[in-house]
């Protein structure tokens, strides 16, 4: 199977989707003449025109309050937000409007909208431009969150986003947009609400979204060395969230770290440990691990930004504890 | 030689007892079996019989008093003319091991000749360091998933301590346990030399000697610095000797000063009991072959039973 990158993957899956239906178009910064600072939407205003790819200026709130309308109003909106940092801006917009109003309208009106954005620390973009606040949205009801691992992932989910009645986020890790992963050239969409385990085995589960994923599979690789099997497992969207395919493994295992780049505290991590902890309680042989990102604004000091983010080194110390049956008080 | 009435332990985990009433007054002739006093524990009140006949002398407790096991309360004189001698403001001599009321062949039973002098040998005691806090009275740590494989086979997780194992247990900890019972060593130790050593210790001491044996054997055998002991009573109540850290490999049973000889408890453990015979110590480990192969109990109970046999080369 070829191999595309990340950013280019996203770019076919706009492409194909604004091919499929006209009432798909895109709205940003510098989505147009640009291709976004990622350089992930280029050659698309070339084939599709200014009126569908329409750059604004840098003014948030206002382009995301007329996405939101267009939606509203029958178009299918997809929305450039460059960094994931600035979802603070556009906050009523998205969480007040776009998740509210089919449920306020009585289903009268919907809004099939996606918010495409980002999320990823240690690119040295300093506090304002490496957080990871899919929790912040998550939490909000009406709002679906898909957080693709790979550039397959990237692709079928952003179809699906485009084609969801409802408000999507997704976020891409901008440290990934060059990263090759091996995708169809043939169409094909992911469904939300289904995990993916991609490897199988015994001894305990790890659980990652986006490139949290990747850090799974790495601490797993190590683990192996040990003799230490371990499912992994990314969730691919953690709004709607695929408890069945997590509660089985975590049934299977025992045992369970759940790997996230946003905030430790109040995070996707501590959702996913706690529906285990409720539905999977009396299965479990250890406490379930929570792996965030550190709770202190991300450093701008190379040196200090490497430390702040969960690495592959830090799964295996807490795997090999979880399963040595050590006594665990996880901060 | 007048003889010494001492506060009994009527119970395993008594230390002390309060007296009622004395049923004889100074002065008063007793024979023996006759009720002397009635002691209050914290179960029962009981009268306490006198062990000789003669005369009570050298009242050392009042009404009311609460009296550590050991304690001598007075002393039964052959004659009458002796009671003067025994006058009541006397001070109590050090306690000694309870007078086990149902064996009166033992204080017939002269110290061994071979055996130097006690006196010199107890004076470095062999008794281990305080032991920590003990865990078994607080909550067993497991984790969720051993509680409920425990509660469906039925397993009572106290009974992991005392197997090696640390807390919190785990679901694979509940594989050491053997549910469909386990197997029984015994060995008979003769008992001349250990029984003359625990004359001069109190009954604790005794235990923790027992307890210290175990450990040393365990230690050399398995090569380990890892042996904690548990000291179980028959009211259930443990007591831990060893370090903090140090998993329990081994639970120690003293039935000494009982008519009963071997406790095995259901699900398992390394469980050691000592029984004293007349001239000879019964000593019975019971557990479960999966944790602890044959060949490993017995070299285990040979060495604890050669420890036993001659105390005084393990405590020099």
């Amino acid at each position: 199977m070829r191999e595309i990158t990340l950013s280019q993957a996203v770019n076919e899956a706009i492409a194909e989707e604004m091919r499929r239906d006209e009432t798909v178009f895109l709205i940003g910064e510098d989505v147009a003449e640009a291709g976004t600072p990622f350089k992930v939407l280029s050659g698309l205003v070339e084939e599709f025109g200014t009126k569908r790819v329409i750059d604004t200026p840098i003014a948030e709130p206002g382009f995301m309050g007329i996405a939101v309308g267009a939606a509203m109003t029958g178009a299918r909106p997809i929305v450039d937000l460059m960094f994931g940092d600035f979802l603070y801006l556009v906050m009523d917009q998205l969480c007040n409007q776009a998740a509210k109003t089919h449920y306020m309208s009585g289903g009268k009106l919907k809004v099939p909208l996606v918010l495409r954005t980002n999320l990823g620390a240690t690119r040295r973009s300093a506090a304002q431009h490496s957080q990871s606040l899919q929790a912040l949205v998550a939490h909000i009801p009406g709002l679906k969150v898909a957080m693709p691992s790979s550039a397959y992932e990237a692709k079928g989910l952003m179809k699906t986003a485009i084609r969801d009645d409802n408000p999507v986020v997704i976020f891409e890790d901008k440290l990934m947009y060059q990263d090759k992963a091996p995708v169809p050239e043939e169409e094909f969409l992911i469904p939300f609400g289904k995990a993916n385990v991609l490897r199988e085995g015994s001894d305990i589960t790890l659980i990652g979204t986006s490139s949290m994923r990747q850090v799974c599979e790495k601490a797993a690789d190590l683990l192996a060395d040990d003799g230490i099997s371990a499912d992994v497992i990314d969730p691919r969207t953690i709004v709607p969230l695929d408890d069945e395919t997590l509660l089985a493994s975590a049934r299977k295992t025992s045992r369970v770290i759940v790997v996230d780049e946003g905030h430790q505290s109040y995070g996707v991590t501590a959702e996913i440990a706690s529906r285990i902890n409720e539905k999977a309680f009396y299965h479990l042989d250890a406490p379930v691990i929570r792996m965030g990102a550190m709770d202190v604004p991300v450093p701008f000091s190379p040196a200090l930004e490497d430390l702040t983010v969960p690495t592959p080194e830090g799964v295996l110390e807490n795997a090999r504890k979880l399963v040595a049956g050590e006594l665990i008080h996880a901060a | 030689m007048p003889h010494e009435v001492r506060m009994p332990q009527l119970g395993m985990t008594q230390d002390s007892g309060v007296i009622v009433a004395w049923l004889k007054a100074e002065g008063d002739a007793v024979a023996q079996g006759d009720p002397l006093i009635e002691v209050e524990t914290d179960k029962a009140t009981v009268e306490v019989e006198a062990q000789a006949a003669g005369f009570i002398a050298g009242l050392r407790a009042a009404e009311g008093d609460d009296v550590p096991v050991g304690d001598v309360i007075a002393v039964i004189v052959s004659s009458e003319a002796e009671i003067a001698d025994h006058a009541s403001s006397g001070k109590p001599s050090a306690p000694a091991i309870t007078e086990p009321e149902p064996a009166p062949e033992e204080k017939a039973e002269p110290p061994a000749a071979a055996t130097p002098d006690i006196g010199d040998v107890a004076e470095p005691s062999p008794a281990p360091p305080t032991p920590p806090a003990a865990p078994a009275t607080g909550k067993v740590l497991a984790s969720p998933k051993a509680k409920r494989l425990a509660l469906e086979r039925g397993i009572d997780l106290t009974s992991l301590r005392g197997q090696g194992l640390r807390e919190p247990f785990h679901a694979r900890d509940l594989d050491h346990i053997a549910t469909g019972g386990h197997s029984v060593l015994t060995a008979e130790v003769a008992g001349n030399a250990m029984t003359a050593l625990l004359a001069a210790s109190t009954e604790t001491m005794g235990r923790q000697l027992f307890a210290a044996f175990a450990a040393g054997a365990w230690r050399s055998l398995f090569a380990t610095d890892d042996a904690g002991i548990a000291i179980k009573a028959l009211d259930g109540t443990v007591t831990t000797i060893g370090r903090a850290d140090e998993p329990i490999v081994l639970t120690l049973v003293d039935l000494c000063d009982t008519r009963l000889t071997t406790y095995a408890p259901a699900g398992g453990g390394v469980t050691l009991c000592v029984a004293r015979r007349t001239d000879r110590y019964d000593l019975t480990l019971s557990f479960a072959e999966t944790g602890l192969p044959l060949p490993h109990a017995a070299a285990l109970l040979d060495d604890i039973a050669a420890r036993v046999e001659d105390p005084i080369r393990q405590l020099l």
